[in-house]
């Protein structure tokens, strides 16, 4: 431990000031190349001051001397420097802006058959449309469009709760979605484990068959959404029940009939509530559509 | 009040007791100090804590364990608060309290309770205010996280060790004031303007703990950053100059390199942070000009910082054979490095165009830390150990000199780690969010960027620990050092000696 002073002779001057025993000042002028380099940064501001907005001046400030050119209905005009016109001239004339813009005018103006024909509006499509997924979409659908039960369905798979048209899903993405299943919990006991015995045979899963024959009479209720064939009615989001088509439970992976029995159970006792936000006012047209088309090739495209 | 009678003896560090009255009065105040010293550690322990945990919630997010209260948001200010004003305001109070008594020669004003009521009050309220964010009550301004009621009273502690420190002052048998004392009294005055001006809110009623801020949008935003900039210039920069002004030159046992130097960088320095805070907003909805004025002063702040640095390493420039010797002067110059590099990084980021891409990502978070960890911490560290054995009155110094060594490199590695990692991560990200493809659509989304930051999260994470494990060995080699100092007492009190070594 150094605790003592090491007595090497002074270079300069201290400032005859003595505190706390041993501390002293030397008085050492400013080094050179630390004064001259503040002295440059000085230069550097005021030469800033004089090219940009810089100083208020009561109610308006020092605009500076730098400009930028700008198109403004049709003509090149001068316009003073600041973020804004940088930020106007750069959607006008930076490469990546331009390009951008030369493919929203050419997908604005095609229909989505047109799109689809097109190698290069695909492409584009593609291009936006996966950007804007991750931005948008995958938070809760996942990043591949996996979906993420219980609430929120794959949009990888050939499964359309709501239908599958161009038309339809641009108009989802565009208002949003309520899924909206009552319950039924005064369906209990046998009568619930010979419904949901029942809706699981629609898939063609092997159950208890006089159960699930039993079963049958109680599916009526069901019916008025997911039709007598149980075959699913897209105007109301009702899933067809006889593809293996789950969208909020996992009846493919549960290990046991058992455990898919009681999986369907929970759902007729408790119904299904979900809801996917508008996109309207987030999005502009174009990229809804570009994210419809990307959304319907996520299914592989049918 | 007991006042000091005791001429001032220039030969000798050791401040002499008053003769006859032998400990009962002493010359100085050292118990406050003291107090302040162990906190200023327990709070940097656990506020480090804190710290590597929420680094490792965002490496692996599974550290959340769904528990509201330990989820990155609710634990972010409880690691910032602990560590500035846990850590960092602890570690000034217990050097300025020491230091201003020392260069003053003059007992602490406000007798025996005026100092106790700093203490306390500032450990009440940082413990107070992290709980409170815990459970979900904060401000939700950077670095000023407090609920109105503890940011009252934090304004009357703070008032009352505005007194204590400048009547000490008044009263010093020194004629000149000591440049040490000159930055904190800027870093006291300051704080006071910044505290009370970046809390002025309208509670929601008296019985709520919420608030409503008195300035709204783009004002609010820049009264904001007009504060936490200034946090950074006046809390954790000019106050640990102070520190660094003091325990340098005692631990070189060199003079000062310039008087001059020190007055001209210490006016440039508390004239100009006041006016670049806005930089943090650079390309919002701020107005252009107060954009220019903040680059342009971060530009002209460059210099002045460097002043400071320069009287540090200067100063230790006559004493480099003690490097092979002396851990305590490698902590002194490693935080002045670090000062230096990062008040070189500060300004190269405030100018805007390095700032679009540097701005929103983890660049930011490592700059901070190179700052906050390099400088602050590492120069904490360094005077601690000067400090810590005489507070107790150990002539031999710390407990083990090995010990501070392997502080020193634990340290160091943690913060190289932790600041390189983040400029991966951080550059990595600007040019990733700033990425077009082909059809000048955006390259990634944000999700990937995420991706991308595992690697360096997880490096910084480890980074974090290094540190954390550094400072861990400190408390010890600290308890070592003060319980060793105890039996020794103990052993002169038996042997019929009342000579305490203070």
């Amino acid at each position: 431990m150094a605790l003592s002073s090491d007595k090497k002779p002074a270079q300069v001057e201290t400032t005859g000031h003595v505190w706390d025993g041993d501390l002293r000042e030397y008085n050492n002028p400013l080094p050179r190349w630390w004064l001259w380099a503040f002295y440059a940064s000085i230069v550097f501001a005021v030469v800033y001051w004089i090219m940009y907005p810089a100083w208020p001046v009561f109610k308006t400030f020092t605009p500076g001397v730098s400009t930028l050119t700008i198109e403004q209905d049709g003509k090149m005009v001068e316009v003073p420097w600041n973020s804004r016109n940088l930020f106007i001239q750069e959607m006008q004339t930076s490469p990546s802006a331009v390009r951008q813009r030369e493919f929203v005018d050419k997908v604005s103006n095609a229909s989505f058959d047109q799109i689809l024909a097109d190698p290069s509006m695909m492409a584009f499509a593609r291009s936006m449309g996966s950007g804007l997924f991750g931005g948008n979409c995958a938070a809760c659908h996942g990043q591949g469009g996996q979906g993420n039960l219980p609430s929120y369905p794959s949009l990888a798979d050939n499964d359309w709760l709501w239908g599958s048209s161009f038309t339809t899903i641009s108009h989802d993405i565009e208002k949003g979605l309520k899924g909206n299943m009552p319950g039924f919990p005064t369906i209990q006991g046998a009568a619930l484990t010979d419904l949901a015995n029942h809706v699981l045979s629609l898939s063609g899963i092997a159950v208890d068959a006089a159960s699930a024959t039993r079963g049958k009479a109680g599916f009526a209720v069901c019916a008025a959404c997911h039709g007598a064939e149980a075959k699913g009615n897209p105007m109301l989001g009702a899933p067809n029940l006889t593809d293996m088509g789950w969208s909020n439970i996992d009846v493919v992976g549960a290990p046991t009939v058992d455990a898919k029995r009681a999986m369907i159970e929970g759902v007729i006792s408790k119904g299904i509530q979900r809801q996917m936000p508008a996109f309207t006012n987030r999005l502009t047209p174009v990229e809804i559509k570009m994210l419809t088309v990307y959304v319907h090739e996520l299914s592989g495209g049918k | 009040m007991t006042m000091s009678t005791t001429v001032g003896t220039l030969a000798g560090t050791q401040a002499k007791p008053l003769a006859g009255k032998a400990a009962a009065v002493d010359q100085y105040n050292y118990d406050i100090v003291k107090k302040f010293a162990i906190m200023s550690l327990v709070w940097g322990v656990v506020g480090m804590f804190a710290g590597v945990w929420i680094a490792s919630e965002l490496a692996w997010p599974f550290l959340n364990f769904d528990v509201a209260e330990i989820t990155f948001g609710r634990l972010r200010p409880v690691h910032t608060t602990l560590v500035i004003f846990g850590f960092g305001g602890s570690a000034l109070f217990a050097t300025s309290y020491y230091i201003v008594q020392r260069t003053c020669q003059a007992r602490l004003w406000g007798g025996r309770w005026l100092p106790e009521f700093t203490f306390w009050g500032w450990q009440i309220g940082v413990a107070a205010g992290v709980i409170l964010y815990m459970n979900g009550f904060t401000q939700g301004r950077e670095y000023a996280e407090f609920v109105w009621p503890l940011d009252l009273a934090i304004a009357v502690v703070w008032v009352a060790y505005f007194l204590v420190f400048t009547m000490t002052l008044v009263k010093r048998s020194q004629p000149h004031i000591y440049v040490a004392n000159w930055f904190f009294m800027a870093f006291i005055l300051a704080t006071a303007l910044l505290h009370i001006f970046n809390n002025l809110a309208v509670p929601v009623s008296l019985t709520s703990l919420e608030s409503y801020s008195l300035f709204s949008g783009v004002q609010d935003a820049m009264t904001q950053w007009w504060y936490g900039h200034n946090a950074v210039g006046f809390f954790l920069t000019a106050a640990f100059l102070g520190m660094m002004y003091y325990f340098v030159p005692k631990q070189a046992g060199r003079p000062i390199y310039s008087y001059r130097l020190s007055i001209v960088h210490f006016w440039a320095l508390s004239f100009l942070y006041m006016w670049v805070g806005t930089h943090h907003l650079h390309w919002t909805a701020i107005p252009d000009w107060t954009s220019t004025l903040a680059a342009t002063f971060s530009i002209l702040l460059l210099l002045p910082s460097w002043g400071g640095m320069i009287n540090g390493v200067m100063t230790l420039s006559g004493a480099w054979d003690k490097l092979r010797t002396d851990p305590i002067i490698l902590f002194m110059i490693t935080s002045l490095s670090f000062y230096g590099m990062s008040t070189f990084e500060g300004p190269l980021m405030s100018l805007k165009s390095v700032n679009a891409l540097s701005h929103y990502t983890d660049w930011t978070v490592g700059h901070v830390h190179s700052g906050a960890l390099g400088w602050v911490a590492m120069i904490t560290f360094g005077s601690f150990y000067h400090l810590i054995p005489r507070l107790w009155g150990v002539a031999k110094g710390m407990h083990s000199t090995k010990l501070i060594y392997v502080h020193f490199w634990l340290a160091t590695i943690g913060i190289v780690l932790y600041i390189s990692s983040l400029w991966v991560a951080g550059i990595g990200q600007g040019l990733m969010l700033r990425a077009f493809d082909e059809y000048g659509n955006l390259g990634y989304t944000f999700i990937e960027t995420v991706t991308f930051m595992h690697l360096p999260y997880v490096v910084r994470a480890i980074g974090g620990m290094f540190f954390l494990s550094g400072i861990i060995i400190m408390v010890y080699n600290v308890y070592m050092t003060i319980s060793g100092a105890k039996r020794s007492v103990e052993v002169d009190v038996t042997a019929g000696s009342a000579a305490v070594a203070r």
